[in-house]
C-alpha cells in the first residue's frame, strides 16, 4: 500500500491506466472497511451504534504522511504506535469489535495462503464445466486448515466464472454427511433434491445409475457440483457406498462433479482401490497444516479491518510459533487470541479497581498476556488437580505409583490397599477403613486419574491401573516434603 | 420450652439452607476470582456480544458446578429477560444421538410454544434445530445448551457434538455449548474434528481452601438476625456456634474428615448430621455435635462386626488368617479345624470345643458375612468340604481384636505371628 499511495502522488497527468491504478488502490483499503458493517448485519451487538467507529475515515488519511517520508522501520513502527495508539481497552464495544474480528464464524472475503490449492481446485472444476464432462477429487487435510471455507468460495466463483463465461452455471450441493442416519441416504438427498429430474419411485442409486448410463434426451440438464463434508462417514464395512458415489462420476453420461473432503490423506488409496483400475482415481489435493508464517500472516489479515493496534506484533508471533508447532489448527490460533484479549480485559477491569489512572502501557495484548492465554489453551488440568486433591486420595496415588515401580501394570485393589496401609503406618498416619478407601478410589476412577475395573463379586477384587503418568504425579507433588520422601 | 422449640425451628432453618444449592453457593460467588465470575463474564459476553462460545466444566463429583451454572443462568434470566433460552441434556439419558436430537427439539418446542410431534424422524429434528438456530440467531435470542455428564456423550460418532459445534461455527446461530464432566481428560475423549471446533476453555472445580470453608461456614450456620427466632436466642446461638468454630479441637476435626474427600457436598453432608444431633434439650451447639458427625462417617461396619463375635468364632477367624498366612490359597472347614487342633495341642488353652459346635461357629460367621463360599459350585456339598474365603483384611481384624473386651491375650499373639 505504501508503495501505491507513492506511485499515485508521483505519476499526477493521468493516463486512463493510471486512473484504474488509483481507483483500484483505493479499493483495496475500502473493502476491509465495508465487511465488517456487511458482516455485523446478521446479528446487532446491544450497545453498537453505527457511529461506534469514528476512526475508519482518519485512518487512511494518517497512513499516507507516515509512509511518505523517509523514516528508518523502527521509529515508524513507534510512529505508528504513537499515532494509532488509540484503542482504549475500557470501551466495551471496541473490545467486541476485536473479538467479534478474532471469532471462527467471521468468514474473511478473501482466504489467503490457500491460493495455490483454490486454484487447482478451481481449474479442475473449471476443466470439467468446459468439457461437460464429470469428475471427482478428494481434498485431505487436518481439522482447522481451510478446507471447507475455500471449498465454498470456489463454488462461488465457479458459478460467477461461468456466468461470465456463457457456460451453464452447475448447480452446487452441499452435504454434511454427519446429519445422514445412513449413509446410503447421501443418493436420495441428491435426488430429493430436485437437481436430478427422476421418474418414479425406487432406490435412489438405481435411478442415478440408470441416469447416468443413457445419453440425455434433453440437453438442458445442469452439471452438478457435490460437495461432501466429512466423507469418512460414508465409510462402512463393505465401503460400498462410497465406493458407489465414486463410481457415479465414472458413468459414461454423467453429469457430476464431485468433491469429497476428509481428514485421513489415503482415503482414497485404502477404500477406493477399484477405482485404480477403471482408471479414474480422484484427484488428491492435500490441505497441510498451516506453517508459522501462514498463521501469522491470516492472523494480521483478520486483525487489519480494525483501525486500531490491538496486538503487538511479538504476541502474534508468539501464538503463532506456538499454534504451528502443536497442530497448525487455525481455529486454535484465533481462540486463543481471542482469550488474550480477555486475559488483558480482565486486567485493565482489575486495574480499574486498584487505581483510577489512565495507564497508555496497558492498551495493547503483550506478549505475557499472550503467554497466559497459551498456557491456559495447552496445560492439561491434571497438575492442579493432583495438588488440590485431599491428603488421603495423594497418598493413594503415591502408593500406586511406588507399588507400580515394579513393573506390574496393574493389581487389585485389596493388593493397593495393603500397599496403602503401609504407606500410612511408615508416616504415622491413620489410614482409613476398606469403605472409605473404595469410595476414594471410585473418586478417583471418576475423575480419570486410575482406572477401576468391574468384578462381580467382591469389590476388593476389581483391577486398578493408574492412567496418569508418573511423571505428572512426581512433579504435582514434588512440593509437599511428606511426598517427596514418599516416592524416592 | 421456649429454648426447645427454638432450638428445633433454628435446625429447620439450617437443614433447609444445607438442602439449598443455590444458598450455599452463593457464599463463593463474591470473589472476581471465583468460577461463578469467569463464567458469568463468558456467558453474559455470548448473550450481549452476540459471539459464540463454548467451554467445558471440570472438577470431581459434589463440587458444585451445576450448582454454579444454575446460579449463573438465574441470574442471566434476570438481567436479560427473553433473550436466553436453555436446553439441558443428561449424557445419561441421551447418549444416543436420535434420542438427543428428539429432547433438543421438545425442549425447543416447549420454550417457543411449537407443537413437538413425536414422529419426527432424525432428519426433521437437525433440520429443526438448524432453522431454530437460525431464527434465534436473527432475533438476538441466545440458545444455551448444558450438557451434563459430557464424557459420554464422547462415545459412539459423536455426531451430536459435531453438530452442536459445528452450528456455533456459522455467523448465523448465537448460542453456547457448556459442557459439564467430572473426567479431567473430558476433551481428550473428542474425536479431532470435533475438538478443532470445541474453543478449550476449561474452568476448574478444584477443592475450596481454607478461608473459604470458613466463609463458607460462617455464611450457612450463622442464624440471621431477621427471621422468625427471636433476636436473643439467635444472637446467643451465633456467639455459641462462633466460640465452638475458633476452637482447634474443631479445626482438627474438621481437617481430619476433609482429609479423605474434600468436595463441598461433602462438607454439607457433615454440617447435615452435626446439626441434626444438636441436643434440643440446651437448645445451642457443642463441639460434640461435630464429633459425632465425625464417627458417624468414620465407621468401619465388618469391625464393628467384630465386636459382636463370641471368642471361638474370633479363634476360627484366626484359624483363617494364619492359613492364609501360610500361603495355603483355599481352605474348608476341615482345614480350619486342622489348624485349631494343632492351635489347641501347641497352647493348651482352655477354649477347646467339639466339632459340632465349631460348624455352628463357622456358620453364623458365614450368615454375617464376614467369610463366604468362594465360588457357588458344590452346593450340593456340605459346609463342610466347600471352599470359603475371607472377608475381612487383616488390619481390620486385628483393630478388631484389641478393641475386644475381654479377648484372650493368645489370639493377639497368634495373629501376630
Amino acid at each position: 500500500m505504501p508503495s501505491l499511495a507513492v506511485s499515485r502522488s508521483a505519476e499526477e497527468p493521468l493516463t486512463p491506466q493510471k486512473r484504474r491504478l488509483r481507483s483500484n488502490s483505493t479499493a483495496a483499503p475500502e473493502t476491509p472497511i465495508y465487511a465488517p458493517t456487511k458482516r455485523k448485519s446478521p446479528r446487532r451487538c446491544l450497545d453498537s451504534t453505527p457511529s461506534s467507529h469514528p476512526n475508519f475515515s482518519t485512518r487512511n488519511d494518517s497512513i499516507e504522511p507516515i509512509s511518505n517520508s523517509s523514516k528508518s522501520p523502527a521509529e515508524e513502527l513507534s510512529d505508528d504506535f504513537s499515532e494509532i495508539l488509540n484503542w482504549n481497552p475500557r470501551d466495551a464495544s471496541q473490545i467486541s469489535a476485536v473479538k467479534e474480528a478474532l471469532h471462527v464464524s467471521t468468514a474473511p472475503p478473501t482466504i489467503v495462503c490457500r491460493e495455490e490449492e483454490q486454484r487447482r481446485v478451481f481449474d479442475f472444476c473449471r476443466a470439467c464445466v468446459e468439457k461437460e464432462q464429470s469428475g471427482s477429487l478428494y481434498v485431505c487435510g487436518c481439522p482447522g486448515t481451510g478446507k471447507s471455507l475455500s471449498m465454498e468460495k470456489v463454488s462461488n466463483k465457479l458459478i460467477e466464472w461461468a456466468r461470465d463465461g456463457g457456460f451453464d452455471p452447475p448447480e452446487v450441493l452441499s452435504i454434511n454427511c454427519t446429519a445422514l442416519t445412513s449413509s446410503s441416504q447421501i443418493f436420495g438427498k441428491i435426488v430429493e433434491n430436485g437437481y436430478v429430474k427422476v421418474k418414479g419411485t425406487g432406490a435412489p442409486l438405481q435411478h442415478l445409475q440408470n441416469l447416468y448410463s443413457q445419453k440425455q434426451q434433453s440437453s438442458s440438464s445442469k452439471m452438478l457440483l457435490i460437495i461432501a463434508d466429512e466423507l469418512d462417514y460414508l465409510i462402512t464395512k463393505d465401503r460400498a457406498v462410497l465406493h458407489d458415489l465414486f463410481m457415479l462420476t465414472t458413468l459414461p453420461f454423467s453429469r457430476c462433479i464431485l468433491i469429497g473432503i476428509a481428514n485421513a490423506i489415503d482415503l482414497a488409496d485404502r477404500f477406493l482401490p477399484k477405482l485404480q483400475s477403471v482408471n479414474c482415481k480422484p484427484l488428491v489435493v492435500t490441505y497441510r497444516a498451516y506453517s508459522k508464517d501462514q498463521i501469522l500472516r491470516i492472523l494480521q489479515e483478520r486483525l487489519m479491518v480494525l483501525p486500531h493496534v490491538v496486538f503487538h506484533p511479538q504476541a502474534l508471533e508468539l501464538c503463532a510459533r506456538k499454534v504451528a508447532a502443536a497442530s497448525g489448527d487455525m481455529r486454535k490460533a484465533l481462540s486463543v487470541c481471542r482469550s488474550a484479549v480477555e486475559v488483558l480485559e480482565a486486567e485493565v477491569r482489575d486495574s480499574r479497581n486498584n487505581m483510577d489512572s489512565d495507564t497508555q502501557e496497558n492498551s495493547v495484548v503483550k506478549i505475557d498476556h499472550m503467554a497466559a492465554a497459551l498456557s491456559k489453551a495447552f496445560r492439561t488440568p491434571v497438575i492442579d488437580t493432583i495438588q488440590s486433591l485431599p491428603q488421603h486420595q495423594q497418598i493413594i496415588l503415591c502408593s500406586a505409583v511406588k507399588f507400580f515401580r515394579g513393573g506390574k501394570k496393574d493389581t487389585i485393589v485389596g493388593e493397593l490397599n495393603k500397599s496403602y496401609v503401609e504407606t500410612c503406618k511408615s508416616r504415622m498416619i491413620p489410614p482409613v477403613g476398606i469403605s472409605e478407601f473404595l469410595s476414594m478410589c471410585r473418586v478417583l476412577n471418576d475423575q480419570g486419574l486410575v482406572k477401576l475395573g468391574q468384578s462381580r463379586g467382591d469389590d476388593k477384587l476389581k483391577r486398578v491401573t493408574l492412567t496418569v503418568d508418573e511423571a505428572d504425579i512426581n512433579f504435582a507433588l514434588q512440593g509437599v516434603r511428606f511426598f517427596r520422601t514418599c516416592l524416592q | 420450652m421456649a429454648v426447645q422449640s427454638h432450638a428445633r425451628d433454628a435446625q429447620n432453618l439450617l437443614r433447609s439452607r444445607l438442602c439449598n444449592p443455590s444458598f450455599v453457593f452463593k457464599a463463593l460467588s463474591g470473589s472476581p476470582d471465583s468460577n461463578y465470575s469467569k463464567l458469568k463474564f463468558i456467558l453474559s459476553s455470548s448473550v450481549t456480544e452476540a459471539c459464540n462460545n463454548s467451554l467445558l466444566l471440570l472438577g470431581p463429583r459434589g463440587s458444585g458446578k451445576t450448582a454454579v451454572l444454575e446460579l449463573v443462568l438465574n441470574d442471566l434470566l434476570e438481567e436479560y429477560p427473553d433473550m436466553i433460552s436453555v436446553i439441558r441434556l443428561n449424557g445419561l439419558l441421551h447418549n444416543d444421538d436420535n434420542c438427543a436430537f428428539k429432547e433438543i427439539s421438545r425442549q425447543l418446542c416447549m420454550e417457543h410454544h411449537l407443537l413437538f410431534s413425536k414422529m419426527a424422524s432424525f432428519d426433521d429434528n437437525s433440520q429443526f434445530l438448524i432453522a431454530m438456530l437460525r431464527e434465534c440467531g436473527l432475533a438476538h435470542k441466545t440458545i444455551v445448551f448444558v450438557l451434563e455428564e459430557f464424557d459420554l456423550f464422547a462415545q459412539g460418532k459423536q455426531r451430536l457434538l459435531y453438530s452442536l459445534l459445528d452450528a456455533m461455527q456459522s455467523i448465523t446461530s448465537q448460542a453456547a455449548v457448556i459442557g459439564i464432566s467430572c473426567r479431567l481428560d473430558a476433551d481428550q475423549l473428542l474425536e479431532k474434528r470435533v475438538r478443532s471446533r470445541f474453543s478449550h476453555r476449561k474452568l476448574l472445580f478444584l477443592p475450596p481452601s481454607t478461608e473459604i470453608i470458613e466463609r463458607l461456614l460462617q455464611h450457612i450456620l450463622l442464624l440471621p438476625m431477621d427471621s422468625t427466632l427471636p433476636n436473643d436466642y439467635a444472637t446467643q446461638f451465633n456467639t455459641k456456634l462462633e466460640s465452638v468454630l475458633a476452637d482447634e479441637r474443631f479445626k482438627e476435626i474438621l481437617k481430619n474428615y476433609l482429609s479423605s474427600s474434600s468436595t463441598i457436598n461433602h462438607l454439607l453432608r457433615f454440617l447435615f448430621v452435626a446439626v441434626s444431633s444438636i441436643d434440643v434439650k440446651s437448645g445451642y451447639p457443642s463441639l460434640d455435635n461435630f464429633k459425632t458427625a465425625l464417627s458417624s462417617f468414620r465407621r468401619q461396619p465388618k469391625q464393628e462386626c467384630i465386636k459382636d463375635c463370641s471368642i471361638l468364632e474370633l479363634y476360627i477367624l484366626t484359624c483363617i488368617r494364619r492359613l492364609e498366612s501360610k500361603e495355603q490359597k483355599s481352605y474348608n472347614f476341615n482345614s480350619v479345624m486342622k489348624e485349631y487342633k494343632s492351635i489347641h495341642d501347641q497352647f493348651q488353652t482352655s477354649d477347646d470345643y467339639a466339632r459340632n459346635v465349631c460348624l455352628r461357629a463357622f456358620e453364623r460367621l458365614l450368615q454375617r458375612d464376614l467369610i463366604c463360599f468362594s465360588d457357588n459350585r458344590g452346593q450340593g456339598q456340605s459346609v463342610e468340604f466347600r471352599p470359603v474365603k475371607c472377608l475381612i483384611s487383616h488390619f481390620e481384624l486385628q483393630e478388631g481384636i484389641k478393641a475386644y473386651r475381654s479377648c484372650p491375650i493368645i489370639l493377639t499373639k497368634l495373629l501376630d505371628r
